[in-house]
C-alpha cells in the first residue's frame, strides 16, 4: 500500500506533463475498515474520484455514481432517470449503438446500471487489461451521447415491458408502488422509479437531452474503481478521459419535505393473487439520522431471519404467513420501514394485523432482550462482511455512501453504530418511529377470478 | 470425503460447503420433496438442541447455515464470522451429523413448504419453468418438482426422511468446500471435525437416464388472470458434460442468447424492445439438461416474439455463426473468466463442482484451453445438432382468454395444451 507522500508524488508526476484542467488533486485517504484504505482525488471540473487498490485478483470494478434519481422528477415526467440510464448505453458521438456494450464485451468486461431514489450508478466488471477502455467509453457517454428518435422509441418499449414485469404483473412490485405513493404525500419519494406508464411513454429525445445536459455533469459524478489498477496510470487516464468534460451549473433541488404523517392511511386493494397480503410503512428515519442504526438494529429483532420476533410467531408457531420481511430505507432523507407480510392460503390480513400489533406494541412497551440485541449485531457484522468479498460489492458501497451521506467509508461507521446499540436505544427507536399514526397499510385481498375490465385502480379503497 | 480448499485472509469470514452427491431424483414415486425436505430439516432438531435455540445459536455465532437439495445433490453452505468458527463448527459438526428429526418440526416444515408451493404461483417465471419442465422431461426424473407437490409432502413421514438421510449423508458420499480466513491444515481438521459424527456409508450413484422426450412441437399455455405480459420458455434437450460437442454448444449459445450482445438481445430487446430480457442458456450437471430461451413480452407482442425465437433459431442452424461471432465469443468467455475465480469462494467452488457431479477430471482447469481450441465448424455443427427447430417445448403463462389463439397460430401445426396456474 502506497504511503500519502507516495501518492502526493504519483499526482505529481501525472500532473507533470497536462495542462492545468486536468491535473488530479490528491484530497486524503479515508479509512475503509481494517487493512482497507480508499484515497480520494478530483478533477478541476468536480469529478470526484475513489480508489481502492486490491491486487489480489487481477480484476476490477469501475462505478460512475450520478446524484440524480427519481426524487428529482416531477408529475408528468416520471421515470426519466430511469429511461435516461437505459438510453447511457447507446450511440455516442464516437461510437455507434450497440458499441459500448460490444467493446466492453469483446475486452472480458460486463456493464449494466441501476437506478433508485437518491442515486443512479453504472458499473463495469472488467478484467485489469480493460481498465483504459472502460474510462474512455465511460467518459465519451457522459459527454457526447447522441439521442435519436427510433432509439428513445425502442428504449421506451424495453421500459414499458420492465415496467409490466417488475410492477404491473407482479403484486409484490404494484403494492409497494402503493405503499410508496400512499406514505409520500408531497416529497417526490412517492413517485415510482420507474416511472408511471403513460409518462414512461410519452417521453420525447428532447426530454432525455434536457435531463442530460441538466444532470449528467462531471460535478454531479463520483468514480469509484475497486481492484487491480496501477495508480499512475490510471490516474494518468482518468485525467485524459475526464479531464476535458465540462462542470455545469446544477440547479437547486426543488425538494418538498414531508410533512409529519399525523393519522393512519390505510388501502384496500384486490389483485390477482392466492393469498392476502399486508404492506405496512412507517416513517422512519433518513441514512444519516442517529437512530437508522438503532432502528436497523431493532428490525433485525423483528424480522431477521427464522429466529426473529414475527419469523417465529407468525410463520413457525401460528402458521398464519408464508414471510414476513421488515427493510428499514437507506435514503438520503426521511425513509420508509417497510414491512411485508404474506399470509397462507385462507388466512386473513386482518389475522395478521393482529399479531403484528401485539409485536409492536411489545417492543414499544418493554426493552428487549440482552441476547435478541447481540444476534441483530452478529447478524449485521455477517452480512457487512459478506459485503466485501468482491471488488463489485465494495465499489457499490463505497459509491452508495460517497452519493448518499458523502462519505464513502460510511459503511463502517455504521457498523460501529450497530455495535453501540443499547436496548434503551431500540426502545426509544420503538416508540419515536413505530406508532400507528405514522403509518400507512395496503391490505391486499385476492380479487375475483370474474372479469374485471374496470382496471387495477377501479379496486382500490382508500380509508383515511 | 474429498476435501478443496482456497484459503485467504481477505476478509474474516470462513466459508463452508458439503455437498452429497445425491439429490431429489432419489424421491420415491409419491414422496417428491424428500431430499429438499431432509436437507431443511437439518435445522431444525439435533444432538441437545431444539429448533430454536439452533437457530439462536446459528444467528449468536454471526453465522448462516442453508441445506437443500437439487436434483443431482444435497448441499449445506455455511458462512461465519472468523473468530466464530471453532464454536460455529461444534454446531453444524451436530447438524450435519446428529439431526433428530423431530415429528413436530417435521409436520410444520410440510405445511411451510405446501404454504410456499402455493406462493410460487405469484411468480410467473417459475409457472413457465415448471410447465416447461414437465413437458419436455415427461416420464423422466428431471420433470418432477424438487420442492414436491401438495399431496407428497403430506406423504412424507419421519422414516422417510431419516432413511434418505441415512443412505445419502455419508462420508464417502460428501464433497467438502472451505474457503476464506483458514489455513489449509486448519481445513484439513475442520473438514475432519464437520464430518465425524456421519457413518462411512457408500458412495452413491444415480441411474438417471437420457430423456427422450416425444419428437414435435408441444405448446403449453399456463392460463393465468389479467396478465398483460407473458412470460415464455423456448427449449429443448441440453447438454451432457461428456458431449463432444459440450465446449462448441456453450460457446454458439453464449454468440446465440448468453450476452447482452447476443443475436437474442439483439433482436428482441435491442432492435424491437419486445422484452426487458431476452437470454438463452444451456444446462447440466451430472446429467443432460435442457436448453432454454427466455424471454417476457407483453401479451400483444407475444405471438411475433415467439416466431421471431424460431426464426432466429432456424437461421442460426441453416446459416451458422459468423467467424466474427465466434471469435468475439471466444475472446470474450477468455477475457471474462478472470470474474470466475476472483474470491477465494468463487475458486474453491469450481472443483467442488467438479467432483460433486463428475464432471471429466480438469474439466474447469482446461476451460480455457478448450475454448480457445473450438473452431466456427464445431460450433455450428453443434448449433445444427442440438437445436433441433422441430423438436420444441414452448411454455408460456398468459391470459389464454386473450392471448391463447395467437400464440397458437404463431406455433402452428404444434400439439397446444392449456392448464391452469394453480395446476401444482
Amino acid at each position: 500500500m502506497s504511503t500519502p507522500e507516495q501518492i502526493s508524488a504519483i499526482v505529481h508526476s501525472v500532473n507533470a506533463s497536462r495542462p492545468a484542467e486536468q491535473h488530479v488533486s490528491y484530497l486524503g485517504a479515508t479509512p475503509f475498515g481494517q487493512g482497507i484504505r480508499l484515497d480520494r482525488f478530483s478533477l478541476p471540473n468536480g469529478l470526484m474520484v475513489l480508489i481502492e487498490v486490491d491486487a489480489s485478483a487481477p480484476v476490477v470494478s469501475l462505478q460512475t455514481w450520478m446524484r440524480v434519481g427519481s426524487r428529482f422528477e416531477k408529475p408528468g415526467k416520471t421515470g426519466i432517470s430511469h429511461l435516461f440510464e437505459h438510453l447511457m448505453f447507446g450511440e455516442t458521438e464516437e461510437h455507434a449503438h450497440g458499441a459500448f456494450d460490444r467493446m466492453l464485451e469483446e475486452a472480458g468486461g460486463d456493464t449494466n446500471a441501476a437506478t433508485f431514489l437518491d442515486w443512479t450508478y453504472y458499473h463495469q466488471n472488467l478484467p485489469r487489461d480493460a481498465v483504459p477502455l472502460g474510462l474512455r467509453l465511460e467518459a465519451v457517454r457522459l459527454h457526447k451521447l447522441v439521442l435519436r428518435e427510433q432509439q428513445v422509441a425502442s428504449e421506451k418499449e424495453v421500459v414499458a415491458n420492465e415496467r409490466r414485469q417488475r410492477v404491473d404483473d407482479d403484486v409484490d412490485g404494484a403494492v409497494s408502488e402503493i405503499l410508496y405513493r400512499e406514505a409520500y404525500k408531497e416529497h417526490a419519494y412517492g413517485i415510482p422509479t420507474i416511472g408511471w406508464m403513460e409518462d414512461i411513454q410519452g417521453f420525447t429525445p428532447e426530454d432525455c437531452l434536457d435531463f442530460y445536459r441538466t444532470y449528467y455533469a462531471p460535478n454531479n459524478a463520483t468514480l469509484v474503481l475497486v481492484g487491480d489498477v496501477d495508480l499512475e496510470s490510471i490516474l494518468g487516464v482518468i485525467a485524459d478521459q475526464f479531464g476535458p468534460l465540462l462542470r455545469s451549473e446544477i440547479p437547486p433541488e426543488d425538494v418538498h419535505p414531508e410533512p409529519p404523517q399525523v393519522e393512519e392511511r390505510r388501502v384496500v386493494v384486490e389483485k390477482p393473487t392466492m393469498t392476502d397480503r399486508l404492506a405496512i410503512g412507517f416513517k422512519g428515519p433518513s441514512l444519516g439520522d442517529f437512530d437508522h442504526a438503532p432502528l436497523v438494529i431493532l428490525n433485525e429483532i423483528l424480522f431477521g431471519g427464522r429466529s426473529s420476533r414475527l419469523h417465529r410467531r407468525l410463520v413457525k408457531e401460528l402458521e398464519l404467513a408464508t414471510e414476513v420481511r421488515g427493510w428499514v430505507g437507506t435514503f438520503r432523507d426521511p425513509s420508509l420501514y417497510d414491512i411485508g407480510l404474506v399470509a397462507r392460503e385462507g388466512v386473513t390480513s386482518a389475522q395478521l394485523e393482529v399479531i403484528f400489533d401485539e409485536e409492536i406494541e411489545k417492543v414499544r412497551a418493554t426493552p428487549v432482550t440482552v441476547e435478541e440485541l447481540d444476534r441483530a449485531k452478529s447478524r449485521l457484522e455477517l452480512a457487512t462482511l459478506q459485503s466485501l468479498e468482491a471488488v463489485s460489492g465494495r465499489a457499490e458501497t463505497i459509491g452508495f455512501y460517497e452519493t448518499v451521506l458523502g462519505e464513502p467509508g460510511a459503511l463502517f461507521t455504521k457498523l460501529d453504530a450497530y455495535r453501540r446499540v443499547s436496548v434503551s436505544d431500540a426502545l426509544r427507536v420503538a416508540r419515536r418511529f413505530l406508532s400507528k399514526s405514522a403509518r400507512t397499510v395496503i391490505e391486499v385481498h385476492p380479487s375475483p377470478e370474474a372479469d374485471d375490465d374496470e382496471g387495477d385502480d377501479a379496486s382500490e379503497e382508500v380509508a383515511a | 470425503m474429498k476435501l478443496f480448499v482456497e484459503a485467504s485472509k481477505k476478509i474474516p469470514i470462513v466459508s463452508i460447503a458439503v455437498g452429497f452427491r445425491s439429490g431429489s431424483t432419489f424421491d420415491p414415486e409419491g414422496k417428491e420433496g424428500l431430499a429438499r425436505m431432509t436437507a431443511r430439516m437439518l435445522r431444525r432438531g439435533c444432538d441437545g438442541l431444539d429448533a430454536d435455540e439452533i437457530e439462536d445459536t446459528i444467528d449468536r455465532l454471526g453465522g448462516e447455515f442453508g441445506a437443500d437439495a437439487s436434483p443431482s445433490a444435497s448441499t449445506a453452505h455455511a458462512e461465519v464470522i472468523a473468530r466464530q468458527i471453532d464454536p460455529f463448527l461444534d454446531l453444524a459438526q451436530k447438524l450435519l451429523g446428529a439431526p433428530t428429526f423431530p415429528e413436530i418440526e417435521l409436520g410444520r416444515l410440510a405445511r411451510e413448504a405446501q404454504a410456499e408451493l402455493i406462493e410460487s404461483r405469484e411468480s410467473d417465471r417459475t409457472l413457465a419453468a415448471r410447465a416447461f419442465r414437465r413437458t419436455l422431461f415427461v416420464n423422466h426424473p428431471y420433470g418432477r418438482r424438487v420442492a414436491g407437490s401438495l399431496a407428497s409432502l403430506e406423504a412424507i413421514g419421519r422414516a422417510d426422511v431419516d432413511s434418505f438421510y441415512r443412505a445419502h449423508y455419508t462420508k464417502k458420499n460428501a464433497v467438502v468446500a472451505i474457503s476464506g480466513d483458514v489455513s489449509d491444515k486448519g481445513a484439513h481438521e475442520m473438514a475432519e471435525r464437520l464430518l465425524s459424527r456421519l457413518s462411512e456409508g457408500t458412495l452413491v450413484t444415480d441411474k438417471v437416464p437420457e430423456a427422450r422426450p416425444a419428437a414435435g412441437r408441444r405448446l403449453v399455455i399456463v392460463d393465468k388472470p389479467e396478465r398483460t405480459q407473458t412470460q415464455m420458455v423456448v427449449g429443448w434437450l441440453g447438454t451432457h458434460p461428456e458431449d463432444e460437442d459440450h465446449i462448441a454448444w456453450l460457446v454458439g449459445n453464449t454468440t446465440f442468447g448468453g450476452t447482452f450482445t447476443s443475436r437474442l438481445m439483439q433482436e428482441i430487446r435491442a432492435k424491437r424492445g419486445w422484452s426487458y430480457g431476452a437470454s438463452s442458456r444451456v444446462g447440466f450437471d451430472r446429467h443432460r439438461d435442457a436448453f432454454t430461451m427466455w424471454t417476457a413480452p407483453s401479451a400483444v407482442d407475444a405471438p411475433a416474439c415467439l416466431a421471431l425465437e424460431i426464426e432466429l433459431l432456424s437461421q442460426v442452424r441453416k446459416e451458422g455463426l459468423s467467424q466474427e461471432e465466434v471469435d468475439f465469443t471466444k475472446s470474450y468467455l477468455s477475457r471474462s473468466h478472470a470474474f470466475e475465480i476472483d474470491t477465494p469462494r468463487k475458486r474453491v467452488h469450481q472443483p467442488f463442482e467438479e467432483a460433486l457431479y463428475d464432471l471429466p477430471s480438469g474439466y474447469h482447469t482446461g476451460y480455457l484451453a478448450r475454448v480457445r481450441d473450438v473452431s466456427r465448424e464445431a460450433v455450428n455443427a453443434a448449433l445444427t445438432r442440438r437445436m433441433p427447430e422441430g423438436d420444441l417445448v414452448v411454455a408460456v403463462v398468459a391470459t389464454d382468454a386473450d392471448s391463447g389463439a395467437p400464440l397458437r397460430e404463431a406455433l402452428a401445426g404444434s400439439s397446444a395444451t392449456v392448464v391452469p396456474y394453480d395446476l401444482e
